[in-house]
């Protein structure tokens, strides 16, 4: 079984608005499994936090899923989750949407690497 | 103490090599975000189109699959391995309708005869694809870098305590 579902390749899932979703998808990325269960969640205005921690934390315990694509502005509200993740597998990438633009600055791995180069920690 | 001066030496060097690597990767990281935002925009331009053409809720959310829909595969899937340095690296492989027989095209949620822009949509969204999946590779890298240099300096720190 391993084997099997190492030839076949691990899932890329997303986690963003309907136009993330919807393109990502298109692009080939979606997958319904055997229990039914997606590998994406479209978010939109109506969707609860708790709904997307829960999905955000589904995908992280899913073993078929290597990397989880985000849009910045909802790993925002889910920051603390976010920053307590500390293993490799699953990736995680915060990725721009069509109405917040790339801001490195918010960026959970690039704000970790700026720490480093705070004056004081280089000594 | 002559020995201790040395490792301490070789340490701090080590510790400027590790900074330097690791600004080269956050401006790499930086560049293929953008790059991504731009691959995604494009898409997003073409969906627009699209959705010009068929009508505003022909290109949405209840088009994609749901919890009740048949099973099915996904075209595209990453394969990993561990690179020299010891960081994750991807690489995106299509699955071919004769590898695995549930593979879905996308296209067809939109209908059979899809306008153009759909597929351009489509390859724009792969682009996207492309850019991410080396955005990981390049966070990964990161990530190692980063994780060196805190242990690093931990040595350092204990050296000259």
């Amino acid at each position: 079984m391993a084997l099997h579902s190492a030839m076949k390749g691990k899932l890329i899932s997303v986690i963003g608005d309907e136009d993330t979703c919807v393109g990502f998808l298109l692009g080939g990325v979606g997958e319904i499994n055997k229990n039914r269960h997606p590998n994406f969640l479209v978010v939109d205005k109506n969707t609860a936090v708790s709904e997307i921690e829960e999905t955000f934390k589904k995908f992280m315990k899913r073993d078929d899923i290597d990397i989880i694509l985000i849009n910045q502005n909802i790993a925002e509200i889910i920051r603390h989750v976010i920053d307590s993740h500390n293993t490799p597998i699953p990736a995680i990438l915060e990725i721009p949407s069509k109405d917040h633009p790339y801001d490195a600055s918010k960026d959970s791995i690039l704000r970790r690497a700026k720490g480093m180069f705070n004056p004081d920690e280089m000594l | 103490m002559c020995e201790a001066k040395e490792d301490l030496d070789k340490i701090c060097e080590t510790l400027d090599k590790l900074t330097l690597d690791a600004l080269f990767l956050v401006q790499e990281e930086i560049d293929l975000k953008l790059n991504v935002e731009n691959a995604m925009s494009g898409g997003e331009a073409h969906l627009a189109k699209t959705r010009y053409i068929i009508g505003q809720n022909n290109v949405s959310a209840l088009q994609l699959p749901t919890e009740n829909s048949a099973e099915f595969s996904s075209v595209i899937k990453v394969e990993g391995s561990e690179s020299l340095l010891g960081a994750n690296t991807y690489t995106l492989r299509e699955i071919k309708k004769s590898e695995d027989e549930t593979v879905q095209e996308p296209l067809r949620w939109f209908g059979f005869l899809v306008p153009q822009n759909l597929n351009f949509a489509q390859k724009m969204f792969r682009q996207a694809l492309q850019w991410s999946v080396q955005a990981v590779n390049t966070q990964n890298q990161l990530q190692r870098v980063l994780h060196s240099i805190s242990s690093l300096k931990e040595v350092k720190s204990n050296l000259t305590a």
